[in-house]
């Protein structure tokens, strides 16, 4: 066990004294969540509103809805959509994931005017039906919202005569970079486990470490050992990091247990035997580094972690359904952000014998020893 | 094997496919001895002492290091040797102090860290990371790191391969002081200079087998080239008159000199006294002594450049 620590502690200091791969594991997955996060947050963009007006009399549209769309078009904010006042407004905007819509319901208008009429007694009510599993529909909703209590303000002075009741259509409350943090957290566990054993292996086999390594009574299980705590260590360090930034920047509610602890271990597992697989069969570092980009990038974009699976054509959603990723970064949504414990189970129970197995091939085939 | 033996080899093969990379070879090293593979790139040097090292199996034969089977014993043989592998080459983030820890920290041993530093005087460098020494310096540090377990036997592979001649002596001199203090060493070197300065016997391998095994004195004595002396800018009419003593000479017209191939029984003086018995003038005198190069190519047909392909 001794022999493993004092490796463990040389490839510490080894990866604190190499500021590229500080860079690569930690500020990295930093920038893309601050960038990401940046440009869903942007309101200079117009975002689509679709509308559905009842309050029609005689087929026309009446005073106060016409006049509530025409002051949300002038925040010039929205690309407004108008949905037909016959169909179920909810039922609509599930069947054409809609992220958001605002129904102004029939009698609106006798609602407005009696609001007017007893100040406030009554008020006039619009529905906001939002999906907000979707990074603008809380973005749409705020500016909806502050329009309402705009007109509000100039009607009465700030008693209430119009008002937005929110009716969440997702299953679950959470927004875009709840999404999102999960999904970069997998997304770094598996490049630094892929990108370490990989370019580790290749390196010390061309290098003659491994040769040197050989030679002395280190076992190769120990050094596998160490390489695989380093792996999750690193993958914690990166999550810690990434979970801070999430919640002091975006105000993240995150649930940090231990099924998501676990994921992050076994994920680093899997990929580190994932990449002394990859490791095996490549000649010199350069042909690693490439080799690792091919098995990392399309996991990186098909996994889930930028894009929802639902918004991917079918055909892409079928390929991440046999990439471990995509396993990782729902099981981690899951627990984290979904408190979907059973789904997280399944996952890292996947993750867990996926990662074992992988990790015992991969012993198996890294030769230390010449034939 | 003889209790004096620290490597006892019968009969060792190893092949790759067809290619036969060593050839049935046979040899002893005693302890307390630097023993020198000589030979070219591709000769079967590394694979030798690689499967000597545990770190290869043989196809067929036996070999014992320090009394222990290689292919039975290996943690045995491990704790007790030293090894330098070509190009020693370590975690590049870590310091010469922190790197010997490191190995020391493999045998489980503990030696004295800034003797180690000492010996191979590195003191100025002890806290440069390795990636930054130069590659006499990368060489010094695997000596220490093949020293950490304080072993009787050291393995070292091509030491000086690649370095400037001031590294390189100071490498041979780093050599000779583990030879100092008892220990037994075993170098491959494809460099004559560093078998002939350090060995007290030299193995010729050529070719997956072991040409000649003697110490450098015994094997010029035998295999090499007889001494030469050049006569700078005599006459032609020395030549015949050289001849007559049973010996080789020969006129270079382009120079003026004749250079002369002594043997056992004719040296300089007998040359010197015959020229002067003829009255025949000479300028300077130059004698080229023989040596393992010669040897080698008397024995192999070719010269140690000549040969390329590491195996």
């Amino acid at each position: 066990m001794s022999h493993v620590l004092i490796d463990l502690r040389a490839s510490l200091k080894s990866f604190w004294r190499d500021k590229s791969t500080i860079f690569w594991t930690l500020a990295f997955p930093c920038v893309l969540i601050l960038l990401f996060g940046a440009i869903f947050s942007q309101s200079s963009i117009k975002y689509d509103l679709h509308i559905q007006n009842q309050d029609l009399t005689d087929g026309k549209v009446t005073y106060w809805s016409d006049s509530l769309i025409n002051i949300i078009n002038s925040t010039n904010a929205f690309n407004i959509r108008f949905v037909n006042a016959s169909v179920n407004g909810t039922d609509y905007a599930l069947a054409n994931r809609l992220s958001s819509l605002l129904i102004i319901p029939s009698g609106f208008n006798t609602s407005a005017n009696m609001a007017l009429y007893t100040s406030g007694l009554e008020t006039a009510n619009v529905t906001f039906v939002y999906d907000q599993s979707t990074s603008s529909a809380p973005v749409v909703q705020s500016i909806v919202m502050s329009v309402v209590e705009n007109l509000n303000f100039e009607l009465s002075k700030g008693v209430e005569y119009m008002r937005v009741k929110g009716l969440a259509i997702a299953p679950k409350r959470f927004g875009f970079i709840d999404f999102f943090v999960p999904g970069v957290i997998g997304m770094t566990a598996m490049t630094t486990s892929i990108f370490t054993s990989v370019s580790t292996s290749s390196r010390f086999k061309q290098n003659g470490i491994f040769h040197k390594l050989a030679t002395t009574p280190l076992k190769r299980y120990e050094w596998i050992l160490s390489r695989t705590v380093y792996n999750i260590l690193i993958s914690y360090l990166g999550m810690a990091v990434m979970i801070v930034m999430g919640i002091a920047i975006f105000g993240m509610k995150i649930t940090l247990d231990p099924v998501s602890l676990l994921m992050v271990a076994m994920a680093s597992l899997l990929f580190t035997g994932l990449g002394m697989i990859i490791a095996r069969f490549v000649k010199d570092p350069d042909g690693a580094d490439a080799a690792a980009n091919v098995v990392t990038f399309p996991m990186m974009f098909l996994s889930g972690t930028f894009f929802q699976l639902s918004q991917m054509p079918p055909f892409l959603q079928t390929i991440a359904q046999v990439l471990p990723l995509t396993y990782v970064s729902e099981g981690l949504r899951a627990a984290m952000i979904f408190g979907q414990t059973q789904q997280a189970i399944f996952n890292t129970a996947l993750i867990t014998v996926l990662g074992i197995a992988s990790i015992i091939v991969g012993s198996l085939i890294t030769r230390w020893e010449e034939d | 094997m003889s209790n004096n033996a620290a490597i006892e080899v019968q009969e060792l093969t190893k092949k790759y496919g067809e290619l036969v990379a060593v050839n049935s070879i046979s040899f002893t090293v005693n302890r307390g001895e630097i023993f020198a593979f000589l030979g070219p790139n591709g000769a079967g040097k590394t694979t030798t002492v690689e499967i000597l090292e545990c770190l290869r199996k043989p196809t067929s034969g036996q070999a014992y290091v320090l009394g222990f089977d290689i292919e039975k014993k290996q943690n045995e043989i491990k704790k007790r040797t030293g090894v330098l592998p070509q190009d020693f080459y370590t975690y590049e983030r870590l310091t010469v102090r922190e790197t010997i820890q490191y190995y020391a920290g493999m045998f489980d041993a503990s030696p004295d860290v800034d003797e180690l530093i000492r010996l191979v005087d590195l003191e100025d460098k002890k806290n440069a990371l390795f990636r930054n020494l130069s590659g006499g310096l990368k060489q010094r540090l695997g000596i220490a790191v093949a020293l950490v377990n304080d072993p009787e036997m050291i393995f070292l592979d091509e030491p000086s391969s690649g370095l400037d001649p001031k590294a390189r002596h100071s490498v041979w001199h780093l050599i000779e002081g583990l030879h100092k203090k008892g220990k037994t060493v075993f170098l491959t070197t494809h460099y004559m200079e560093e078998a002939e300065a350090l060995a007290d016997r030299v193995g010729i391998i050529h070719n997956g087998r072991i040409v000649a095994l003697d110490s450098p004195e015994n094997l010029i004595s035998e295999h090499g080239t007889r001494n030469l002396l050049i006569l700078k800018k005599t006459s032609p009419k020395a030549v015949p008159n050289i001849e007559r003593l049973g010996v080789e000479a020969k006129y270079d017209e382009a120079t003026g000199n004749v250079a002369v191939h002594l043997n056992h029984t004719v040296g300089v003086s007998d040359v010197l006294h015959e020229l002067s018995s003829a009255d025949i003038p000479f300028g300077e005198l130059q004698l080229k002594r023989s040596s393992l190069e010669d040897v080698f190519l008397n024995l192999t047909g070719v010269t140690l450049g000549e040969e390329e392909g590491e195996i």
